[in-house]
């Protein structure tokens, strides 16, 4: 497959109506691979999740993204890292499930997210420390109650 | 904003996800676009945003698995003259099988540019036409060059359709 867009392919710069071309793609897009059904309605749907209450913590570590990778290494845990103001928040996710600390060291409640849809609860002890049985079946997010404050983190694909 | 729901399909589609991944990185941008409503001020740049968020997930899951499934042509093909499908409707009269049997051959042709092209089409391609803004931040690459490239990859796209009669 030629995959250099920028050769010279013998082809004279006789106008042609790219823009109709385009619109014939965009036709077949719509009937060969639309949005799912689903997806699209999801797309409505999200919008319960704006949560006016709660601060974002960002994503400030992403192993996958920030560490080298470990040759031969299997099933290496994720090692996240969010972070709003001076609360941290690591979590670690394998095919077993979360783990994670909040620091400073604090109690907290926290509420595991996968969607528009109420999650389940876990609680961190007086070390800021949690764990949560089954890792998340898709997106998930953090939402940590620790006195008054809410956070959030951010939206994470595991 | 859900009007915007092609344009991060586009580029999940454009990325070569599985099905699943797709999914999943879908949901991640319209998940993490809610919790960011109130930091995206102006609405014109929310394409961008989701189109850059979607690209980054995509990214990750290609760099985590490299279980990067080709989307299998034939199987997208095949879905034309699936029974019970809406596009059996297309079949429905002789010109409109004529007319499925031209968008299958378009599809094709697309499918199998170099994977450049395949994937810049892939994020033109969506509903409403995006903004070179939305395409840059989709596929990472610099608006200056999206007009000549667009050029390009179609004009090749027709010189392929040509060569099979398809024209």
């Amino acid at each position: 497959m030629n995959d250099d867009v920028f050769d010279e392919d013998g082809w004279d710069d006789e106008e042609f109506d790219a823009g109709l071309l385009e619109e014939e793609l965009r036709q077949a897009a719509a009937v060969l691979d639309p949005v799912p059904a689903e997806l699209q309605q999801l797309a409505v749907d999200a919008y319960a999740l704006h949560d006016l209450d709660a601060r974002v913590a960002e994503l400030t570590f992403d192993s996958l993204v920030d560490a080298l990778p470990v040759r031969g290494a299997g099933d290496v845990p994720r090692m996240l890292t969010f972070r709003a103001g001076e609360m941290t928040v690591d979590v670690e996710v394998t095919g077993h499930g979360l783990m994670g600390q909040v620091l400073p060291p604090q109690p907290a409640r926290i509420e595991v997210l996968w969607g528009p849809r109420p999650g389940s609860s876990l609680t961190a002890d007086d070390l800021g420390r949690f764990t949560a049985d089954a890792p998340p079946p898709g997106p998930f997010a953090l939402r940590l109650r620790t006195g008054g404050d809410v956070v959030v983190t951010e939206w994470m694909r595991a | 904003m859900e009007g915007l729901s092609p344009l991060v399909w586009s580029v999940v589609r454009a990325h070569r996800l599985s099905d699943a991944d797709a999914h999943e990185v879908y949901q991640t941008a319209w998940f993490r676009f809610a919790q960011h409503l109130g930091r995206i001020r102006e609405p014109g740049k929310a394409g961008a945003w989701l189109a850059s968020t979607a690209r980054h997930e995509c990214l990750k899951v290609i760099r985590s698995s490299q279980r990067l499934t080709l989307t299998d042509d034939p199987q997208l093909l095949d879905r034309v003259s699936e029974d019970g499908t809406p596009e059996q409707s297309l079949l429905d009269s002789e010109e409109a099988a004529a007319q499925s049997e031209r968008v299958r051959r378009l599809w094709q042709e697309f499918e199998e540019l170099g994977e450049r092209c395949r994937q810049l089409l892939r994020v033109l391609m969506a509903t409403p036409p995006p903004s070179y803004q939305d395409v840059s931040a989709a596929l990472g690459i610099a608006v200056g060059s999206i007009g000549p490239l667009r050029q390009r990859c179609l004009r090749r796209l027709r010189a392929r359709l040509e060569a099979r009669g398809a024209m």
